[in-house]
């Protein structure tokens, strides 16, 4: 029966259909054939075994087709990538550092914002506390008391904890040693859902005022101090002086909520604390399907509550509810987002870059398309083909990368000076290795669709016709390699700016007028046997003594105790008011407060504008005091401040009112950066033992650290020494992050900056190889080659100021996003948008010089020959 | 000399076209013929196949129609090339070397 007859039965019409899960090119080929198969078996056996025969082969083998086509279009796509060389050389090595960079910034991302906090379901955990509406600097902490009121009255949060660090000092058992310790209420450990290792955590109970003084270590402190021991739950150890019992050990991922080592139980007494002593700060956990909008509502109707009832401590401060992560996260959070802003313009620029090489690729391989057009393959095939080859290329840029980055990442963690919180952990864990894959190819898809469709509308006729130099590719080409070139220069522009910027601003911040001399000062922590040495009489005996022990090494010129070594660890603030001027409680301004022995100005070389220093005589009558130059101009501007009255604390609590007897200069005591609170400076006494001590030192201070803890030892070999670092050491530390942050930019312009200058060094070349028959014309007509010469240049130095503008106003627009990171530098720094252009036009002019002075240097007779 | 890389679909194929040219339903229809329905390949994996074997060049499509029973001219039909033939004899002397070693180990029995 001829079965060209055959009837179009709706079984077959569905055959028919099912048939598109083929690649085309199959369908094109086989899909008649197939039809006219399955139609004859159909009509053989009429039976649903053939159907299912029929369907379950197509099932079967279309997805093998599909993996046969991209096996080879990827075969193919490798030949062509080994065939020529160079390019694809370049191509991976821009690819590998775009990726790497990227690669590298978003893992100090996932460490710093995405990773999840190693502890029980960490989402649900959240930071409570309050903060000044009026002051920034406070911000976080809860006062005790309410704090004690919000665990009673709270429905919507459960374990709430509070928690305030400290160094103590361990002492039996090998030497006395300081550590750094947290003093937290039971809910801490319940919230963070962490089990011990060994024992038990703190319980209620165990914080009451005259509760047994209980201890947890951390692991880390079990093994090197107690060498794991089994029994060490029940045993006694002296902490500060004092014995405690350990009740437990905890696992070595809990750090909280630093690189904590020994937590104690909270045994605050609310009697004797004050509403307005801000020194704690506070966790809990959501209950299941509490909201933290829900939390925080809850905690501004109590907060408010709190506030109505105890009217004479209402300071007006306002309630705070973040997830515990935001909160740990959010000194960086802004640097980080500037970094992966900046990394994702380079990676552009390398995309950019490396589009650019395809598209130079792809115009030169117009001929091979039109060809294959001209055979048969269709727009979509060639497109696939052009895909395939970015992707490969664009993967194993990504394989290259990540290796960089995973070489990189250790470097760039040496760049940070401060011992970080170990949660955050930084390394290329699966989210990381996810992230360079999707960037891979999301890259390839940029920098490869360009040219794939680009080179795709192939103008068979012309292609064909314009014989070997099919390379010029025509206008199309032309106008998209301008475009990558001048987008790739705007970009780089932006990154430059960004540059200047984070440059200007750190060296500003280390070459500013600090107030004092930071070189040659050590500070350290003296930890002396609280028991052997009260406040009083006997610890005033050891400070003097100690300080005349210190201050008679040889090398030494001078030391003093302190309660705040600048830009140390060490915050003691106090409200103030100023006598006749009373104010209420939430309207009372902040300042430093610190504890001094007499020498401390002038081991700092912290000059004394008016009045006189501190004497011995003012540790029987201490209340007198020094304040900074800021402190007396915002409080009698215009006038002395000498002979002023001062007093600290809540009207309520009516303390002694101080005098002041001298000014002081400004200085850098509490930030490095931004907006810092004057100081006052009060006299030790009887009250307050300081116990920093500063040594300014003739020679280099880290040379003498190993004398001094000989003579602390000799003094009392009980004497802890800790944090013993010098102040530019200090100073180094608190200003790591703006370090970071430029160093970083500075490599992105960098590479940014070579990557257009390549870019447009091989527009240009490009351009010149295409039209060297034309300039050999031109010169065999007796053009100079100067004049050639500045047509080339003309050409190249107008895609690059076209760049330079474009960048320009972005770089305008984007350095905002800086503007909380830079110190005294406006985002829109005259010096940085002056140099910017220089820079960018000076690497511009090499880049674009090389090539047009090659160009005439073409000998005429051998173009036209060629030709 | 490939070894052993023709799968039994595919020799199953050659073999068919072994006696005549054929186009593709007619193989199909051999092969279930020469098994007793045993081997029934589906059109997809035939199509597969004979795309595979075209391009190793071991089968080829006929410009002509040598089966007039069936005269819809575009039906293609399928010859075995000289490659195609030595690749499927050498897979009849592996199979064939296979089944001594069977017997000669006691797997299979001497006479079948």
């Amino acid at each position: 029966m001829p079965s060209a007859r055959y009837r179009e039965s709706g079984i077959l019409r569905l055959y028919r259909h099912c048939l598109a899960l083929y690649p085309s090119e199959f369908r094109d080929e086989y899909a008649h054939e197939l039809c006219l198969t399955f139609a004859d078996r159909w009509r053989e056996e009429r039976s649903p075994r053939v159907w299912l025969e029929g369907m379950s082969g197509i099932l079967q083998e279309a997805p093998k087709e599909h993996l046969h086509v991209i096996l080879k279009d990827l075969r193919y796509a490798l030949r062509i990538l080994r065939k020529d060389t160079t390019v694809t050389l370049a191509a991976l090595a821009i690819l590998a550092l775009g990726i790497g960079a990227t690669t590298l910034v978003f893992s100090l991302a996932n460490g710093l914002l995405l990773r999840p906090l190693p502890y029980a379901d960490p989402g649900r955990i959240v930071a409570v506390g309050e903060y000044s509406p009026t002051d920034p600097n406070e911000y976080g902490q809860i006062s005790f008391l309410n704090f004690r009121d919000y665990q009673a009255r709270a429905r919507l949060v459960e374990n709430v904890g509070i928690y305030s660090g400290y160094s103590v000092i361990l002492r039996g058992d090998g030497g006395a040693e300081t550590v750094s310790a947290e003093a937290i209420s039971d809910g801490v450990l319940r919230s963070l859902g962490v089990a011990p290792t060994l024992g038990r955590i703190f319980t209620r109970e165990d914080t009451a005022p005259n509760a047994a003084r209980v201890v947890i270590l951390s692991e880390e402190l079990w093994t090197r101090r107690y060498s794991r021991d089994p029994q060490i739950a029940g045993r006694s150890i002296e902490v500060d002086s004092a014995k405690r019992t350990v009740i437990g050990v905890m696992p070595a991922n809990l750090q909280f909520p630093s690189n904590t080592q020994l937590w104690l139980a909270d045994r605050s007494d609310p009697a004797k604390s004050a509403r307005t002593d801000y020194y704690m700060r506070a966790i809990a956990r959501l209950k299941p399907g509490v909201t933290v909008e829900q939390a925080a509502s809850e905690w501004e109707s109590i907060l408010e509550q709190i506030h109505r009832e105890n009217q004479a401590t209402n300071n007006n401060w306002k309630a705070l509810v973040t997830p515990l992560r935001t909160f740990e996260a959010q000194d960086y959070r802004k640097q980080v987002i500037a970094l992966l802003v900046a990394v994702a313009l380079l990676l552009a620029i390398a995309c950019a870059n490396v589009s650019n090489l395809l598209v130079v690729k792809a115009s030169a391989r117009g001929r091979e398309m039109a060809v294959r057009m001209a055979m048969g393959a269709s727009r979509t095939r060639l497109v696939r083909q052009l895909a395939s080859e970015s992707v490969l290329l664009g993967l194993a840029g990504g394989v290259l990368g990540t290796g960089l980055a995973y070489v990189g990442l250790p470097a760039l963690l040496s760049l940070i000076p401060v011992d970080l919180p170990r949660w955050m952990k930084f390394s290329l864990d699966g989210r990381v290795l996810l992230f360079s894959l999707a960037v891979s190819l999301a890259t390839s898809l940029a920098f490869g669709l360009v040219p794939a469709f680009g080179s795709s509308v192939v103008d068979l006729s012309s292609s064909l016709k314009e014989g070997g130099r099919a390379g010029s590719g025509g206008g199309r080409h032309k106008l998209l390699r301008g475009g990558l070139v001048v987008g790739e220069v705007a970009l780089s522009v932006i990154l430059l700016a960004g540059a200047g910027l984070t440059v200007r601003s750190f060296l500003a911040l280390r070459a500013q007028n600090l107030g004092y001399n930071p070189d040659h000062v050590l500070s350290m922590d003296v930890g002396y046997p609280d028991q052997r040495y009260p406040d009083g009489p006997k610890a005033h005996e050891m400070l003097r003594r100690l300080t005349a022990d210190i201050s008679s090494l040889p090398g030494v010129t001078s030391a003093a105790f302190t309660t705040g070594v600048p830009l140390g660890q060490d915050r003691w603030s106090r409200i103030y008011a100023i006598e006749g001027r009373p104010r209420a409680l939430k309207d009372m301004p902040w300042t430093n407060h610190v504890v001094v022995v007499p020498g401390y100005f002038p081991t700092l070389g912290i000059p004394l504008d008016e009045g006189r220093d501190f004497t011995e005589a003012d540790y029987d009558n201490p209340h007198v005091l020094v304040v900074t130059r800021a402190f007396a101009r915002i409080n009698w501007p215009g006038e002395s401040a000498v002979g002023k009255h001062v007093r600290f604390g809540p009207p309520a609590n009516n303390e002694a009112w101080f005098t002041i007897v001298g000014v002081a200069a400004d200085n850098r005591h509490d930030v490095l950066k931004g907006h810092g609170r004057p100081v006052v400076y009060r006299p030790y006494s009887a009250d307050i033992t300081p116990s920093s001590l500063l040594v300014r030192t003739s020679g280099d201070p880290a040379k003498m650290v190993s004398a001094i803890r000989v003579r602390m030892r000799a003094f009392d070999p009980d004497i802890a020494l800790d944090h013993v670092i010098t102040l530019p050491q200090l100073i180094e530390q608190a200003s790591w992050q703006d370090r970071f942050l430029a160093i970083l930019f500075l490599a992105f312009a960098v590479l940014a900056l070579t990557l257009a200058a390549v870019g447009l060094y091989a527009a240009l070349s490009y351009t010149v190889s295409l039209h060297s028959r034309e300039i050999g014309i031109r010169m065999a007509l007796g053009a100079s080659s100067a004049s050639v010469q500045g047509m080339l240049l003309r050409q190249g130095m107008a895609l690059a100021v076209a760049g330079l503008a474009i960048g320009l106003a972005g770089a305008l627009a984007m350095t905002r996003l800086l503007e909380s990171q830079l110190y005294t530098i406006s985002p829109s720094d005259p010096i940085t948008y002056a140099v910017t252009p220089l820079v960018l036009l000076a690497v511009a002019t090499l880049a674009v010089l090389v090539p047009a002075r090659r160009a005439t240097r073409v000998d005429p007779a051998i173009v036209l020959r060629s030709e | 000399m490939r070894t052993f890389s023709l799968s039994r679909d595919t020799f199953h194929i050659l073999v068919s076209l072994a006696e005549c040219d054929r186009h593709g339903y007619s193989i199909l229809q051999e092969i279930a013929e020469r098994t007793d329905g045993a081997v029934r390949l589906s059109p997809s994996t035939l199509y597969s196949a004979i795309k595979r074997l075209l391009e190793e060049g071991l089968i080829e499509e006929l410009e002509e129609r040598p089966d007039p029973q069936h005269d819809d001219e575009r039906r293609r039909y399928y010859r075995l090339t000289p490659n195609g033939k030595k690749a499927a004899l050498e897979e009849a002397r592996q199979l064939e070397k296979l089944l001594a070693d069977a017997r000669a180990t006691g797997l299979a029995p001497k006479r079948i």
